[in-house]
Order: C-alpha cells, then structure tokens, then sequence
C-alpha cells in the first residue's frame, strides 16, 4: 500500500505536449480516477505511472520512492488494460498465475493466491478455459484477476469496462468499487465515462488537453466545478449556458438575457462585484436545477416544449426560448406535448456564472 | 464479419466456362505432374526397360510404360558408390542450419524494427528488404572473392552462411508484419507482471509461432533447392544434392538411372515436407492478414 504523488510532471510525445505539469497526490488507499475525453492526456499519465512511458519532465513517488529510473516490474504495480491483454495461448488460471511464476513463487501461494482472486470474481468454473472461449465480461474478469494475485503497492485501471455493454457496465462499477474497498490498495483509474468516475471514486481529476482542470470529490466537482468545461463535461444530462449581460439595479445585479431578467442574490451579488471584469459573463444551470410547469408565476420564463424524452424515472424536456434552447429534466408525471407553452422556474441558488473570457467560476 | 461465401450466379456462359476450366486443369494437372511420376517410375526400371517407348500414337500400349520389373540398382549406385549420402546430409545441414540461424537473427531484428521507433528506420527496413532483391547472379562473385577470403570456400559453414544472406533480410520482412499484428499491450501486460524486455519477446513467440514455422519451411525449400551457391561456393568439399545430381550427366556416359533416382531422393523430403506443415503453411502466411 502507498500513496502516490505526481509532482510536476510534464509529458512530450516529440514536439507535442501530451501533459503538461500535472500535480496530483492521491493518498494510501484512496481510489481516485482520472476523467477527461479522448485526448486529454489521461492514458499518458497512466502510462508514465507505469513506467511504459519516459517522463519528460518532473518526478512520481510511490510512498517516499522515486520511480522515474525504475523499470515497471520493479515498481510493483498491477495495470488493468483497455483490451484486457490476455495472453491468448494460457489458460486463465495460467493467465493469473503469470505473475507470480514471473517471481517465482510457490505453487501453493499461487494456487491460494488464484482461488481467492477467483471466487471474488466469480471466475472458478473458468480456470481451465482459454481466453478465446470466453465472454468480453469474463475476459475482464481475469484481466482484473491478473492484476489481485499479485497483491501490489498500486493498481492502475485503463478503462477496464469501456467495451462491455451497458448493463455489464453498470454492474461491473458497484463491483470495482466494493473490490477496491474490501483490498484496500490505491487505485488509479482512467476513463472517459463521467458516470463512472463519479460513482466509483473518492476523488476525481479532471483533465483536458493535457492540463489537470480540478481534483476534488465527486460532490466538489458536481457542485462547485472550478471552470465552465468541467461544469459542461460533469453531470448527465449536461449543464445549459446562456450568454448573459450584467446590470446593476438597486445594489444587487440582474442576469439580462434575451429570453429573460433574473435577479441575482445579494451574496452571490457581493462576490461578483469584487471579481467580475466586464458586464458580461455566462450563465450555467444542470437540468434538474429548473422546474416546469403550466402555469406562470413572477419569476418564470415562458418557453415552447420542442422535444419530450421520457425516460421513465425521469422526463427530458427539450425547450425552445428567444435565441436559446434548454434541456429540463423532470419527473415522469409531466404532461406538456411538442408545441405548447412552458413556464419555466430557475433555481437561482444553484446556478453557476463563469467568466466570459477564460470560463473561470465566480460561483 | 462479412459472410465468407462468394456468391456466384450460374448463367450458361458460367456453366460453359467452368467446363472450360476443369478440361484446362485436366490438361494441367497431367502437364505438372507427369515428369514427376516419370521420375519416380523410371528410377525404378533398369536403363532397357526405360528406353522402352510404344510408337507414337499407339495409345493403347500404354501399358508398356507399367511392364518392367522394379530394381532398386540405381538407388544402391547413389548411395554405396556415389557417395550420396554425404551430399544429402550436407543438403539437409546447410538447408537447415541457415534456416534456423535466419529464424533466430531474424525474428529479433523483426521484433526489434517492428516496437521500436529510431531515425532511419524506414531507410534500414528498405536496405534490408533491397539485398533480396538483387540478382543472386550478380552479386555472386564478389560473395566468393569473400569467402574465399575467410577460407569459407567448399565449407558447410560457408555455404550456410550463403543461404543466410538471402533467407535473412527474407525472415525479417515477413516476421517484422508477424510482429505488427500482435498488439503492443500483451508485451506490456508482461512487464508489468514482471518481466525483462527480453523475456516480453519470448512471451509473444507462441502467438507468431505459426509464422515462424511457415517461414523455416519457406527457408529450407530455398536452401534446398538452391543450385547456384551450392556449385560455387559449395563445391569442393560441401556440395548438396542440386550439383552433385548435375555430375551425373558426364561425358562419356549419361547415367539416366541414377540421375532419375537422385531427382526422387531431391524431390521427396520436401514433398513430405510440405505434406507434413500443409495445414500450418496457409494459417501462417495467412494470419498476418487479419487481426483478431
């Protein structure tokens, strides 16, 4: 068990800068993923953990060690990847068992060692099959089987569910989670699935186009994103932005939009007029955060319903507004259909402005 | 995956033609394999008996060419007084033996341009691939003022490394897209298990095994076929089975029997060859072509 501290780390792919000084530390134990899209420098980072790629600049401990010069078997790590890499022509028991005969352990710890990683994957009645005969899950079973028996310092994960389909998906992310608890080794897990990282990690970095955006809890990033492109990229549905005017009235601010005049609250009021630079600024509110309904009130917003997308627990309303169109999620009992009237309420508290210019958050 | 069948629409031109072709490969087959058989049945019949032919156009005394009676003379005349013995083991050691020094070299090399990216490596693969396509010919007489230099001349040694001048750059080519077509990450997978580079190697081989085994065979069938080296660099002390049967023919004295009986003991070990790895030989050069 250690925890792992990047400090500084760049990364050069020839001229191109694939990371550029990433600084993250994850403590003994802890399981933080590493989300971003295709791109974003995530799988480098991983990679550099591993030791199967150079450092360009910076360092990475393991604990108090200093691994840049150390080869990736001497780091004792596991790694989980993207396709599985299996090695086609062994069994899986021999597949899991690889490890351990690459350091030469005992035939009994091995087969202890697999029974256990077996039975918690449920992959016992496979041990004798070879990877071609078996299913993409149970692949990925012994993948991840591979990676316990060697009971190591760190396990790196590179979107170890990404082929599966959706269902498998989603069972496979309350097992990782609960696997992870119950060994208690630090995890690194990469992936793209902003519904993965939240649910399965204690924290999250957020990375795009090589620059980590935010480290913090799911519940940090959800609700307090640091900038405009992690509040778009977080949550599902994704937030809607509005390009909005800021005037004063009456010692507090009002948001101005062509489709709509919100007032904006005194505290949220008092922190905009120490930071704000210009009059304009753009507005960001999640889905769930505006209610629907039939009938107008004095803060509402009138808008035409294009689209309805029931889901079953939830309803998607797709809404037309003057020089916008918003996206609302509300329960299954909405009635609306294409074309009538919606009067829509914001909850102001919860709404999110960014800059303008470089898409910080005010709050 | 695309369906495997091809599918074809008999119309009567389709019909005419496909009588067309097998008469064609009737013709052909006949064409290909009767100086085979020829070979081989007339290794077995005393020189009078060869010389037997029916007059032309009597087709029905075909079966003149199957009345005589078998003798095994001209094979104990190859081997007990020929000393043909000795130049089918030099054949089956210089045959071999460049086939697995061009195996061994050449699938480190293969592996080697195929992982690792380094200046010049496309200019180095095309040098490679470009000594194979020079004519043997050609470069003929500077390889024997060179061995003659190192005293290789007449040595199995020497003519091994002959045949490893073109199996070599051969193995690289064809084991270099074996490699291609393993993914990256296996070998990963290995190192982070535990493993050196070297032993990562060793742990894809069994995946490119069938290429491998495919390509020594290739090598072999090369080697011993091979005519030019073994006369010239080969003679003296190394000759293998294409020259020595060309020795047969001399000038007092065309010994057909032994001649027909040295082609058969040239042709059978690769036919077996062949027969043997059949299978192997289309999963091999085949697997390269697509990725599972």
């Amino acid at each position: 068990m250690a925890s792992v501290t990047i400090t500084n780390v760049w990364k050069y792919y020839g001229k191109t800068v694939a990371v550029k000084d990433l600084n993250i530390h994850c403590e003994d134990g802890e399981f933080v993923s590493v989300l971003g899209p295709s791109g974003c420098g995530k799988s480098s980072t991983l990679r550099m953990l591993a030791g199967l790629e150079h450092i360009s600049a910076g360092d990475i401990h393991f604990g108090d060690m200093r691994v840049n010069d150390l080869e990736p078997k001497d780091r004792d790590i596991a790694m989980v990847f993207e396709n599985y890499a299996l090695y086609p022509h062994k069994t899986v028991y021999e597949n899991m068992a690889n490890p351990l005969r690459l350091r030469g352990s005992s035939e009994d710890l091995i087969k202890k060692r697999i029974a256990f990683a077996a039975e918690m994957l449920e992959i016992e009645h496979l041990l004798q099959r070879k990877p071609m005969e078996l299913s993409g899950g149970q692949k990925q079973r012994t993948a991840i089987g591979r990676a316990i028996v060697r009971e190591p310092k760190l396990f790196l994960f590179d979107e170890p569910i990404a082929h599966l389909d959706a269902k498998l998906r989603a069972r496979m992310r309350g097992e990782l989670k609960l696997m992870q608890r119950r060994l208690g080794t630090t995890m690194i897990y990469v992936t793209h699935d902003q519904l993965e990282a939240m649910s399965m990690a204690d924290r999250i970095a957020v990375m795009h186009n090589g620059v980590l955006q935010q480290l913090g809890t799911p519940q940090e990033i959800y609700n307090h994103p640091v900038n405009e492109w992690v509040a778009g990229f977080v949550g599902e549905p994704p937030m809607n932005f509005f390009d909005c005017e800021l005037v004063e009235e009456g010692g507090r601010f009002v948001l101005v939009h062509p489709a709509f005049r919100q007032m904006v609250s005194e505290a949220q009021s008092a922190l905009l007029r120490g930071a704000l630079r210009g009059t304009s600024v753009r507005m960001g509110i999640r889905p769930d955060q505006i209610s629907i309904g039939g009938k107008s009130t004095v803060e509402s917003v009138a808008g035409t319903i294009k689209v309805t997308e029931p889901l079953g627990g939830d309803t998607l309303v797709n809404v037309d507004l003057k020089n916008a169109q918003l996206l609302v999620k509300t329960n299954p009992d909405f009635t609306g259909a294409m074309g009538e009237t919606c009067h829509l309420t914001f909850d102001t508290g919860r709404w999110h402005f960014f800059a303008s210019d470089n898409g910080v958050a005010y709050f | 995956m695309a369906s495997r069948d091809v599918v074809t629409y008999k119309t009567p031109l389709s019909r005419l033609l496909n009588v067309v072709i097998v008469i064609f490969l009737a013709f052909y087959l006949v064409w290909t394999v009767l100086p085979l058989f020829l070979m081989f049945v007339s290794s077995f019949k005393d020189l009078l008996a060869a010389f037997q032919l029916p007059p032309v156009g009597a087709f029905s005394q075909i079966g003149l060419f199957f009345d005589f009676a078998p003798t095994t003379k001209h094979y104990y005349n190859l081997f007990y007084n020929l000393d043909f013995s000795t130049y089918l083991m030099n054949s089956i050691i210089a045959a071999g033996g460049s086939a697995v020094v061009s195996v061994v070299l050449g699938s480190m090399a293969a592996y080697s341009l195929s992982r690792v990216d380094f200046r010049g490596k496309g200019d180095l693969f095309f040098w490679i691939i470009s000594t194979r396509m020079a004519p043997v010919v050609a470069v003929l007489v500077p390889l024997y003022a060179i061995f003659r230099g190192f005293d290789l001349i007449g040595t199995r040694t020497g003519l091994i490394l002959a045949y490893t001048t073109f199996n070599l750059p051969f193995a690289i080519w064809i084991l270099k897209g074996f490699f291609d077509n393993v993914p990256f990450a296996i070998e990963e997978a290995s190192m982070v298990d535990g493993s050196t580079r070297f032993q990562a190697f060793r742990a894809i081989l069994p995946l490119v095994a069938p290429g491998i085994g495919a390509f020594i065979v290739l090598c072999v069938l090369f080697a011993w076929n091979d005519f030019l080296f073994a006369s010239i660099i080969g003679s003296g002390g190394a000759k293998t089975l294409p020259p020595a049967t060309r020795e047969l023919v001399q000038p007092q004295n065309i010994q057909w029997g032994s001649i027909m009986a040295a082609g058969v003991v040239t042709t059978v070990p690769m036919m077996f060859l062949g027969l043997l790895i059949r299978r192997y030989l289309v999963t091999g050069l085949t697997m390269g072509a697509v990725r599972e």
